[in-house]
């Protein structure tokens, strides 16, 4: 398409990062009005039981207090209607202020309103609930035997499911064995740097106008609007950037109900911010998982069978599944595959997708088990992983889109010197007396597009600008979209602006799921063509047009201009254009849906992880000292952006791997880390210098018309458990229960 | 956090008459601890006293020359790097920087270090309903909780928190004196006698008077700074508290140990010294078996729960992972 230098597939800085670094990018909670007033939530301090009284005497007495919402007085909300309840859909089935009930710890029971944010807080410690407390649920082991085993994930993922009879190849054929490992972990909580955010502003008593950190302005329009039984169209949500939210900000968190009612209530915008204690209860977590694994494999190391199970909970008020098995069908080739999820409700807050929602934890049990299984059979893992290589997607029998895994393996065994590892545990030592472990996991993650839909918009000065309801997480989407148009164009970066974030521009997927370069991609392309289309029809057809005459087919569009491949001296800058036809700008629209391919064809990303760790054999610290991670997602359209999302999706990994774990006290059901001291995060030193991220680049031509399939969730999958088998390569300790701290080494 | 007072002496003499007249006053030094703990809701302070104006931020030797004064208020990243430090007490300067984050020992003091309080849960936050400490005849959560990073020696069934102090396990190893003003004039504590065990009276960290205020640490000569090493275990490489550390100092003479001192951190309510240990291990050369004998006596009568069985051995591997170094150190 493009005659200038190629933009697609070179390396970009970030069109918002200069924004971004020096706080000028607006956030959620940056917008300010005249006339605001701060809301603070007040939550519940038991899990289970009923609200008896909130004495809001002392509370209302504070200085700058201007109400107090609660149940009393809060406005009536309309259930959410079953299409975004329903599992795996983005809202709890329970609305705030519908009974006394209390599901769980910092469930929020009202907030004040206050002059300012200072205010408010201290109000709302004055607050004092009386509760009758009910029977405590916080035990998952405990109460397995009344867990429910559902269906669906997200409507589209069978959570139980085999194929072949696992059960006769366990009971009848002689086989090497893993038998029936058990492998968890635990909460864990997104931690974005940006906490969840609203400012409400009513206008009148039927539009309302939110800002709010939301990952996906239309399902946030859809869920207010028939929470408070608005039209549609009468709500508008704005999110221009998220600070990260790693899944937690696409559910309709009941704070930001909150934050509308109390500015029905104080007939004044309000805006609600969270605390980061109130991350941990407010927005959604990773729930603990219990997995067991069984394999069994012929003395050559072929799979006959493989059994995944896995144990988790949700909160008392919504059934959501982490979906620990789904992969587990596609990953290998074995004949006998039965995978199984059951759910036990707890007094804890609701879970919600969390970065590779799934394949997180379940591959940390899967990649676990197979490294288990090849040591049984003396044989190297990733051979183990090449004689079980699928070559379609054995879960549904369809061929893969393209699938270069076993390159990933090759190249990154190469790189990280996999052909001099001693496979004996506990054979390496450092000069400084550590023990040295080295490990590798496959990395599979879906691909996929949706629909989606962008708007250009050429303005007289040549400048363009482009739009679309999706969003900017901290992964590149303003540049991504900057990329597609000045590709499809033929103009510079510096001449476009993206907009996102608004339900004002054309609706786009949620900011999740790696889907929005692959969906949004090719609806700015569509767009962009459509544009091209018109400008080509300006400038040709008619009489006294500027390129009247010329064939549309000889007419190409570079550098802002429009000419003719035949004559050279027919040209017309855009600008020019414009203003000789008398337009002010000229818009196109365009959308891109996935094509019959999407039946026909098994979508995924491959990659394979290697590190090194050193375990201190008396204390047990585990450091990463070296990380290779080679991944297929087909081209890469931003090479600089694509290595910054894979170093952060590892070093997430690194974090589920050695520390991360948000721990209830099972007496209350109150979480006892709910800070960033005590939760821990990797911090710089715990990213090894030595990191290594590359990409095989092979376009898949099966995706829509750039060959992209996405990424920024596949970096996880897989890190953590080749993390926990460098240390078992490191010391001969296979730790199954993560984080890998040191208590469990000693 | 409540409404206060906000006060700002120039001098000493009237901070320490602040504090003796308002109600629920508090001391404001670098704020890291005492602000927190406020947001939280576990201190509400009516009145508060910075004491940033009072200087005491001086690190220089003894009035007599020898050894260190180091102010109250100076900040925990300047002793750390400062020459002084670093050339006489370098144990020290490793203690510091073992603890918490660049930004939050540029604020933080010496005074405030030594005062800072446990990171117990139950008592860090008021919507769990027991606490002793917090809230005394309340019960002690962390019991029958969530116990890992708790105490395995010194504590009682009221209490079972601990210091999570680096920099007082160093100064515990350094005999330091904590030089204190209060209503009745001057008085100098030893470190040991600083920190207390919970006991019944598991309110009360330190012994401390209410209306005192630390002014200064002095430090005696430390006669041999090569075999003295700060170990610290804990979850992830750097800005986490301590699962358990070790501050050892060792003399060494002709091949054999002429001297020990050896505290543990993360272990106790306090940084845990045992004087009786040190001696068994006095003139006796440097090995794995006199290392073991110290860490037994060190352990003597070591209590874990639940989440905290590790702290047993990993206690003791670091005990003799300290004294190796130390010993080793040349
Ligand atoms: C996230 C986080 C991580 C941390 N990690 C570590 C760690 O790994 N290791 C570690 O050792 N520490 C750690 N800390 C604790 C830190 O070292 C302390 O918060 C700090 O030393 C307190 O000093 P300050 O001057 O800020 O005290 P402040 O908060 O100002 O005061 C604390 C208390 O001391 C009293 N006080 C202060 N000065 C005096 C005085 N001169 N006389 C009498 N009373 C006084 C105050 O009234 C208050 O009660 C961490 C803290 C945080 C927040």
């Amino acid at each position: 398409m493009a005659q200038s230098p190629a933009v697609l597939g070179t390396p970009r800085q970030r069109v918002d990062g200069k924004l971004t670094v020096t706080g000028t990018a607006v956030y959620a909670s940056d917008f300010k009005v005249d006339g605001m007033a701060y809301g603070c939530l007040i939550q519940s301090t038991i899990a289970s039981g009923t609200v008896v009284e909130i004495d809001q005497s002392e509370a209302e007495k504070a200085p700058g207090v201007i109400a107090i919402l609660t149940r009393q007085n809060a406005p009536k909300l309309q259930a959410l209607p079953e299409e975004l309840t329903g599992n795996g859909e983005p809202g709890e089935s329970r609305l705030p202020f519908q009974d006394d009930q209390v599901f769980f710890q910092g469930q929020h029971l009202g907030a004040v309103i206050a002059e300012t944010f200072e205010q408010a807080r201290e109000a709302a410690a004055l607050v004092r609930v009386r509760y009758q407390p009910g029977e405590l649920r916080t035990d998952l082991l405990g109460l397995a035997d009344q867990a429910i085993e559902p269906r669906m994930w997200a409507g589209r993922t069978k959570l139980q499911d085999k194929r072949g009879d696992v059960d006769w190849v366990w009971a009848n054929m002689p086989q090497v064995r893993l038998v029936d490992e058990t492998y968890s972990t635990p909460i864990e909580n997104h931690n974005p740097i940006e906490p969840g955010a609203a400012l409400a502003v009513w206008d009148g008593t039927d539009h309302l106008m939110l800002h709010v950190s939301t990952r996906g302005v239309d399902l946030t329009q859809k869920v207010v609007a028939a929470a408070f039984g608005l039209p549609i169209e009468n709500v508008r949500i704005v999110c221009p950037f998220i600070g990260g939210h790693f899944g937690s900000k696409g559910f309709s968190w009941s704070y930001f109900l909150v934050a509308v009612a109390a500015a029905r209530i104080v007939n004044r915008p309000v805006r609600l911010v969270l605390s980061r204690p109130q991350m941990f209860d407010s927005m959604g977590q990773r729930a603990r998982t219990i997995q067991t694994i069984g394999l069994a494999a012929d003395e050559n190391g072929k799979l006959a069978a493989l059994k995944h199970s896995t144990l988790t909970h949700s909160s008392m008020i919504y059934q959501y599944t982490e979906p620990c098995g789904s992969l587990t069908r596609s990953v290998y080739s074995c004949p006998n595959v039965q995978i199984n999820h059951r759910l036990v409700q707890l007094d804890f807050t609701t879970p919600c997708p969390m970065r590779a929602p799934g394949e997180a934890p379940g591959f940390f049990a899967l990649e676990s088990a197979m490294d288990e299984l090849a040591v049984k059979l003396n044989i190297d893992p990733i051979e183990f992983r090449m004689r079980n290589y699928a070559d379609k997607d054995e879960f549904d029998q369809r061929p893969w889109s393209s699938k270069h895994l076993k390159e990933c393996y090759d190249r990154g065994a190469a790189k990280i010197g996999w052909s001099s590892r001693n496979p004996k545990p506990g054979s390496t030592k450092d000069p400084d007396g550590r023990l040295v472990g080295l490990g590798m996991a496959t990395a599979v993650y879906p691909a996929r597009q949706q629909p989606a839909a962008a708007k250009v918009i050429l303005s007289k000065d040549g400048s363009i600008v482009v739009q679309s309801a999706t969003h900017e997480s901290g992964t590149g989407t303003y540049t991504m979209m900057t990329q597609f148009v000045a590709d499809s164009l033929g103009v510079s970066m510096d001449r476009v602006r993206s907009e996102l974030g608004d339900t004002q521009f054309p609706p786009a997927p949620v900011n999740g799921g790696s889907v929005l370069t692959a969906s949004v991609g090719p609806a700015v392309v569509a767009a962009c063509t459509a544009l091209r289309d018109k400008l080509i029809s300006l400038a040709v057809d008619g009489p006294s047009a500027a390129l009247s005459g010329q064939a549309k087919t000889d007419i190409v569009i570079t550098d802002g201009r429009i000419s003719s491949a035949k004559d050279t001296s027919k040209s017309i800058s855009f600008s020019d254009l414009l203003t000789n036809t008398g337009n002010q700008t000229l818009e196109a629209e365009g959308s891109a849906k996935p094509g019959d391919a999407y039946q026909k064809l098994a979508f995924f990303s491959f990659g394979a992880i290697f590190v090194e760790v050193k375990v201190d054999p008396d204390l047990g610290e585990v450091r990463v000292t070296r990380v290779v991670g080679v991944y297929d997602v087909g081209k890469v359209l931003n090479p600089l952006l694509a290595r910054s999302q894979m170093l952060g999706g590892i070093t997430f990994g690194i974090g589920m791997a050695l520390m991360e774990g948000t721990i209830p006290d099972m007496a209350t059901g109150r979480m006892v880390n709910a800070n960033l001291a005590e939760y821990h995060v990797p911090v710089s030193t715990d990213v090894p210098p030595d990191f290594v991220v590359e990409f095989l680049d092979m376009p898949d031509t099966n995706m829509a018309d750039n060959g992209a399939r996405g990424l920024g969730e596949i970096g996880i999958v897989g890190a953590p458990a080749a993390i926990a088998n460098a240390v078992y390569h490191a010391t001969g300790k296979r730790i199954r229960d993560l984080p890998i701290t040191p208590d469990k080494l000693v | 956090m409540n409404n206060f007072a906000y006060v700002r002496p120039n001098d000493i003499d009237s901070a320490l008459n602040l504090i003796r007249t308002r109600p629920k006053a508090r001391f404001l030094a670098g704020g890291t601890n005492l602000l927190d703990l406020w947001k939280m809701g576990v201190e509400q302070p009516e009145t508060v006293i910075d004491i940033s104006r009072l200087g005491l931020t001086d690190i220089a030797p003894r009035p007599d020359g020898t050894g260190l004064r180091i102010g109250a208020l100076a900040r925990n990243s300047d002793l750390a790097e400062h020459s002084l430090v670093l050339n006489q007490y370098p144990i020290l300067s490793r203690a510091l920087l073992a603890g918490a984050s660049p930004q939050l020992r540029n604020a933080a003091t010496v005074g405030g270090n030594l005062m800072q309080r446990t990171r117990c849960p139950y008592f860090y936050d008021p919507a769990f309903p027991s606490c002793n400490k917090r809230k005394p005849g309340s019960g002690c959560g962390a019991l029958n909780g969530y116990n890992r990073m708790h105490a395995i020696l010194g504590q009682s069934d009221e209490c079972i928190a601990t210091n999570p102090s680096d920099m007082s396990v160093a100064l515990a190893v350094l005999d330091a004196q904590i030089r204190v003003l209060g209503p009745g004039g001057e008085r100098v504590i030893p470190i040991s006698e600083f920190h207390r065990l919970p006991g019944d009276r598991p309110e009360l960290d330190t012994t401390l008077q209410p209306n005192e205020l630390i002014t200064a640490v002095d430090l005696p000569p430390m006669a041999d700074t090569k075999h003295a090493v700060y170990l610290k275990v804990r979850d992830r490489s750097l800005y986490a508290f301590a699962l358990v550390s070790v501050a050892a100092a060792l003399t060494i003479e002709n091949g054999s140990i002429a001297s020990a001192r050896i505290a543990l951190g993360g272990v106790a309510h306090k940084p845990w010294r045992v004087p009786a240990a040190e001696i068994l291990i006095k003139g006796v050369s440097p090995d794995h078996a006199a290392f073991d004998m110290v860490a037994d006596r060190l352990l003597q009568g070591a209590h874990a729960y639940r989440y905290n069985q590790y702290k047993l051995a990993l206690a003791r591997k670091s005990v003799i992972r300290a004294l190796s170094v130390a010993a080793a150190s040349t």
